[in-house]
């Protein structure tokens, strides 16, 4: 039993002792990414609204221009969403 | 997005040529106007262009272009002998707008070849920020 007691008494390292991961000041990942969403959401408004105003006469130019912007902006969206999901799934297959 | 400066800068060719093209079909249209509300026979209509600062960068690589105004070509009118027209002067000559057919002919073309580049220019760099996406796939 001795043996078992004196496994407690083996020292946790000094340098993991009390740490704790601290929220890094300023702008934090959640409202970069809300920031960025809401930012591809106004681009896709815009390119909406250039499709009405081309069917009341607007330029046909401007309206596909916009459009196209949507469609990048969509595109890179996309791609940060898909290189989340897939850091998620790394973690998640990591063994403990 | 300051990536999307590029595009501004396609935009404001397109818009340009238009702009361009507007001149020469109205041009072509009244390549027989003898009378106009100012008076005398229709002038032929040329656009001047400049550029349009895009992005705040300084000095800005980004220049888009504009229309800076529409300007009435001072070449002299044709004169065609037609006695019978009612804008004919007392020898019978009329004074027909100063459009060469030709000329517009070659303006449209260049102004088709110019939207077409730039068509391009927007492709090229839509393809190109397309491509940014793939890096270290």
């Amino acid at each position: 039993m001795t043996e078992i007691k004196n496994i407690g008494s083996i020292s946790v390292p000094n340098s993991l002792q009390g740490k704790t991961v601290q929220p890094e000041k300023g702008e934090n990942f959640e409202a970069l990414l809300k920031d960025a969403v809401n930012k591809v959401n106004t681009i896709q408004n815009e390119a909406e609204k250039a499709i009405q105003e081309l069917s009341s006469g607007g330029d046909i130019s401007s309206a596909v221009i916009a459009m196209e912007k949507a469609d990048l902006s969509f595109q890179v969206m996309l791609e940060v969403r898909n290189k989340l999901l897939s850091a998620y799934e790394e973690i998640m297959r990591l063994q403990i | 997005m300051d990536n999307f400066a590029i595009f501004k800068v396609s935009a404001s060719a397109l818009d340009a040529q238009r702009s361009r093209m507007n001149t020469i079909a109205s041009n072509m249209a009244n390549i027989h106007s003898t009378q106009t509300e100012s008076g005398g026979p229709y002038k032929r209509k040329e656009v001047v262009f400049t550029t349009l600062p895009i992005g705040s960068e300084n000095p800005s690589a980004l220049e888009g272009v504009k229309m800076a105004q529409i300007v009435d070509s001072q070449e002299p009118f044709k004169k065609i002998h037609e006695p019978g027209h009612p804008d004919a002067d007392k020898d019978g000559f009329v004074s027909m707008p100063n459009i060469n057919i030709m000329e517009e002919m070659v303006n449209m073309m260049m102004a088709l070849r110019a939207y077409d580049a730039n068509v391009t220019t927007f492709n090229m760099s839509k393809t190109m920020f397309l491509k940014a996406l793939e890096i270290g796939r």
